[in-house]
């Protein structure tokens, strides 16, 4: 069934690109904005910095005071948040039809008119909120630590996804409002952002409101540095130990993947799926379901811009076993798929399982309107949402062999893991009982 | 250049989707939404029974009969099932609330036949072997262990244990303790699986692009022969009892938390309340569904102690609970407590207000078209209305109640639950948390390990 979901697309004189992609099946709009500014921008004792400037994005502009923005939206039956990664910032809001103006009217007031609005006790306000934004989502979980290590042990010092979004405290500390007014001008402009309007609305309504609404700002980003380099896979095997207090020990296995929107790294993304992200999975059957060594196995790619992606499995050890022992079996398995490559079945079932994901998260209007920004900024071809399956059903069985020779050899691991400490390792055996049902 | 800020036009009338029914032979009721454009059909089987009925000591094994459903059956083993599932694009769920069992499919529209196929499989034939009960079991001991570590997990298990009487199934976890799960065998399940999970008063949801889909067809030569001769319906679940001691405070000591997890608790209603539910999900809109809400609105925007707090009414299919949860940073606990204490208490003393009344209910009827725009949410709602006993007009139905509520709605409602009494539980540095209790809170404070 090929997809073919509208794309009308233009860009206005100041730069700002604009998708609409009608879809009269509800009666809502969302409004989805994509700014090409995200922590890999950061620089060293600059961390956390995009994320933060998210916060202060809700906390009032020239003609909206702090929190209104929110409550406006939502008053009206508005559905929104904003999101910071490596590679961008999003904001968000699906409203119904009848509400659209206003959200393009709020949302170009605080992408043109900030710092008018920009306070130091906003500044401090939203410091400390992102602060137990960390405590909760990172400190206070177990293993929720884990995929800092992980960035930090693949990238080197330096380079754009050695840190990670929620950055350094201590550097949010350092963060002054001269600096919001900074970064505000050097990236914050329509000349570095995309808008897509997806659901109930004609691409001529579309394209005059934002016309309207965004016409005016001035095109005012600083000059988009030039993307890192492919970064070559490790050659020696990284290992971060970490002795905490967790209920069973996990390994985390990263790998190095090229960046994302290239054949290889489509072909890589299913070495990965066949080794341990599907639910049939080698890690799967042999760890999980035959030997029992782990409670659980997972892989996942994560496509990336800026001189590499990310690809890491990761392994449950189940309580009383050895983690060598699984690591040991990880690399036994991962030399088996170098030895043989994928089955039939495993491709089958990998273009089965990410074609319903995908198709899942293009039902979703809300989805597939982040979707449309997010190769429209990346990779300025928002049809991919059309073209992607197309281009997964053609990757084939000698390009995923290939792909994973280059990127997943057992060397080119950096392992992360989380093992309980002796005191915890006793208390565990003790607590979980495993005898009594074995 | 800046323009005036825009008008906003009325939404159209909306009407939450209706359900095509049929009967099939076997007397299971089929529930189709058809939704253009919706390529991922999602399929429910929603098998009423009452986890009050567990045999005692044995509670969580109808979370673990679910469990075990795909891990074998007559015809092919854990492995094979999951391969043909894995190759259509089909993926599996099914769990357990207090009135049911829910079995959750979402698979691309060409490969619904086989979908509903190996769910009759699994509903109707599984057979439990051995060492897939052994592996399943051993999984959900390290899953208790896993859930012991995650501080809003403890305060849920904890928020129950204190919340509900001694003896009240609600009381303990739906997955089971380590001991009641310690004591299931392969036989105790088996005798569960032919006894309890049935057609009898069952419900097939589907949802999603249905053109050129013979619906009919399609389950009636899948789920349609579905039989389980021994199968009994049990009565329906009745709405737990509360602890008469349930307003107290527990801290569970959780050495070192750089956050305390805070989860204040009280028995709320079901949907089914003849007061009606639409004040309820405009209450918890108002006091913890945003960062404009009352509670945030103070412990986030104001003092920065939270990533945020949320407040909702909880439903099961009997009874329910009104729970406010969230971190702060361990230094402020006391505080923090007593000024949401006081926010959640001020609320039923002087009542809401106007705007509070116009914006919770404009964004509870808004959002509605919204948040039931996929198939997988449609059909999430119908299963859920299906194991409640509800109407199927009750979603619409309560749409339409909204515009016409009043501050008195919301008060009274507010207040048939908020007493001044509250169920408080803490997971965190109890070292730190008790002392700065002091005066802050009323009645003892009780303190547990992890």
């Amino acid at each position: 069934m090929p997809l073919d979901y509208p794309i009308h697309r233009r860009t206005l004189p100041n730069g700002l690109r604009v998708v609409v992609s009608p879809d009269h099946t509800v009666p809502n709009v969302t409004v989805n904005l994509w700014v090409g500014v995200g922590s890999r921008h950061e620089t060293l004792g600059r961390t956390g910095f995009a994320h933060l400037f998210e916060h202060l994005m809700f906390q009032g502009s020239r003609n909206v005071r702090s929190g209104e923005h929110f409550e406006a939206l939502m008053a009206e039956g508005g559905r929104l948040n904003a999101t910071t990664w490596f590679d961008r910032t999003n904001y968000f809001e699906t409203v119904p039809t009848g509400a659209v103006e206003l959200a393009l009217w709020l949302e170009a007031d605080r992408h043109g008119h900030l710092l008018d609005a920009v306070t130091q006790e906003n500044l401090d306000n939203q410091r400390d909120v992102v602060k137990e934004e960390k405590r909760q989502r990172y400190d206070n979980q177990p293993y929720g630590t884990a995929l800092i290590d992980v960035y930090a042990a693949v990238f080197p010092e330096g380079h754009p996804y050695h840190h990670p979004t929620i950055g350094s405290m201590e550097d949010l500390d350092a963060a002054s409002l001269a600096d919001v007014h900074a970064f505000f001008r050097r990236y914050y402009a329509p000349d570095n952002t995309v808008l897509t309007l997806c659901g109930d609305i004609t691409p001529d309504a579309g394209f005059e409101l934002v016309e309207r609404h965004f016409g005016g700002l001035p095109s005012s980003a600083g000059k988009a540095r030039a993307h890192h380099a492919q970064l070559e896979p490790i050659t020696e095997p990284v290992r971060v130990d970490r002795h905490e207090v967790v209920p069973n020990d996990r390994l985390h296995i990263a790998f190095r993947l090229p960046v994302d929107e290239t054949d290889e790294f489509l072909a890589a993304a299913v070495a990965l799926d066949c080794i341990g992200g599907l639910g049939t999975s080698r890690l799967v059957k042999r760890l999980v379901r035959r030997e029992q060594t782990a409670l659980g196995a997972h892989a996942t790619a994560w496509g990336l811009v800026d001189g590499a992606s990310l690809g890491f499995v990761v392994l449950d050890v189940a309580p009383g076993v050895d983690a060598a022992t699984v690591e040991a079996a990880f690399a036994e398995e991962l030399d088996a798929f170098l030895a043989g490559g994928p089955t039939e079945v495993e491709l089958e079932a990998s273009l089965a399982q990410s074609e319903r994901s995908w198709l899942s998260a293009l039902a979703s209007q809300e989805e597939r309107a982040d979707l449309i920004s997010h190769h429209l900024l990346l990779h300025d071809d928002p049809e991919v949402v059309n073209t992607h399956l197309d281009r997964l059903r053609a990757v084939t069985a000698e390009q995923v062999v290939a792909a994973a020779h280059r990127w997943l050899r057992p060397q080119s691991r950096a392992v992360v893991a989380y093992l309980g400490s002796e005191d915890a390792a006793d208390e565990n055996s003790e607590d979980a009982g495993s005898e009594a049902v074995a | 250049m800046s323009l005036v800020r825009p008008q906003v036009a009325p939404p159209r009338p909306w009407t939450y989707p209706v359900a095509a029914e049929h009967l099939m032979g076997n007397g299971v009721r089929v529930l189709a939404h058809d939704l253009p454009g919706q390529y991922v059909l999602s399929l429910r089987v929603v098998v009423p029974t009452a986890l009050s009925a567990e045999p005692p000591g044995k509670e969580g094994i109808a979370a673990m009969t679910a469990r075990l459903l795909d891990e074998g059956t007559s015809a092919h083993d854990a492995e094979a099932f999951a391969e043909l599932m894995e190759r259509r694009g089909m993926v599996l769920g099914a769990g357990v609330s207090d009135g049911g069992l829910l079995v959750d499919v979402d698979v691309p529209k060409r490969h619904l036949e086989t979908a509903a196929g190996l769910v009759r499989e699994a509903v109707a034939d599984a057979i439990f072997p051995e060492t897939e009960v052994r592996r399943i079991l051993r999984n959900r001991l390290a899953e208790i262990e896993q859930e012991r570590a995650s501080a809003s997990h403890r305060a849920a298990k904890e928020l129950a244990r204190t919340l509900w009487a001694p003896g009240e199934r609600a009381a303990l976890p739906t997955g089971g303790t380590r001991e009641t799960v310690g004591a299931l065998t392969r036989d105790d399940l088996v005798e569960f699986h032919a006894t309890s999970v049935g057609p009898q008063g069952a419900t097939v949801v589907v949802a999603g692009d249905l053109t050129g889909v013979p619906v009919a067809e399609v389950l009636e030569g899948t789920l349609g022969t579905w039989s389980a001769p021994r199968h009994r319906q049990v009565p329906p679940p009745a709405a737990p009892v509360p602890a008469p001691d349930a307003a107290r405070v527990v801290v569970v000591d959780r050495p070192d938390s750089v956050q305390t997890e805070i989860s204040v608790g009280r028995p709320g209603p079901d949907r089914s309340t003849p007061h009606g539910w639409a004040p309820h999900p405009v209450i918890s809109f108002v006091l913890g569904g945003s960062p404009s809400a009352r509670i945030d609105a103070v412990l986030r925007e104001e003092k920065g102690y939270t990533y945020g707090i949320r407040s909702a009414f909880r439903p099961r299919v009997a009874g329910g609970s009104f729970v406010t949860a969230g971190s702060v940073r361990s230094e402020v606990t006391g505080e923090a407590v007593e000024i949401l204490l006081t926010i959640l208490d001020g609320a039923a003393r002087a009542g809401f207000t106007d705007d509070e009344l116009r914006a919770g209910v404009d964004y509870v009827a808004k959002t509605a078209p919204g948040r039931y725009a996929t198939a997988d949410a449609v059909a999430d709602e119908t299963a859920a209305l299906a194991l409640e006993r509800l109407p199927l007009d009750f979603t619409t139905r309560t749409l339409r109640a909204l515009p016409g509520l009043t501050r008195d709605d919301l008060d009274a409602a507010y207040r048939r639950v908020a007493r001044g009494e509250w169920t408080v539980v803490l997971v965190g540095d109890a070292g730190t948390i008790v002392p700065a209790l002091e005066g802050r809170v009323a009645g003892p404070v009780v303190t547990v390990d992890l």
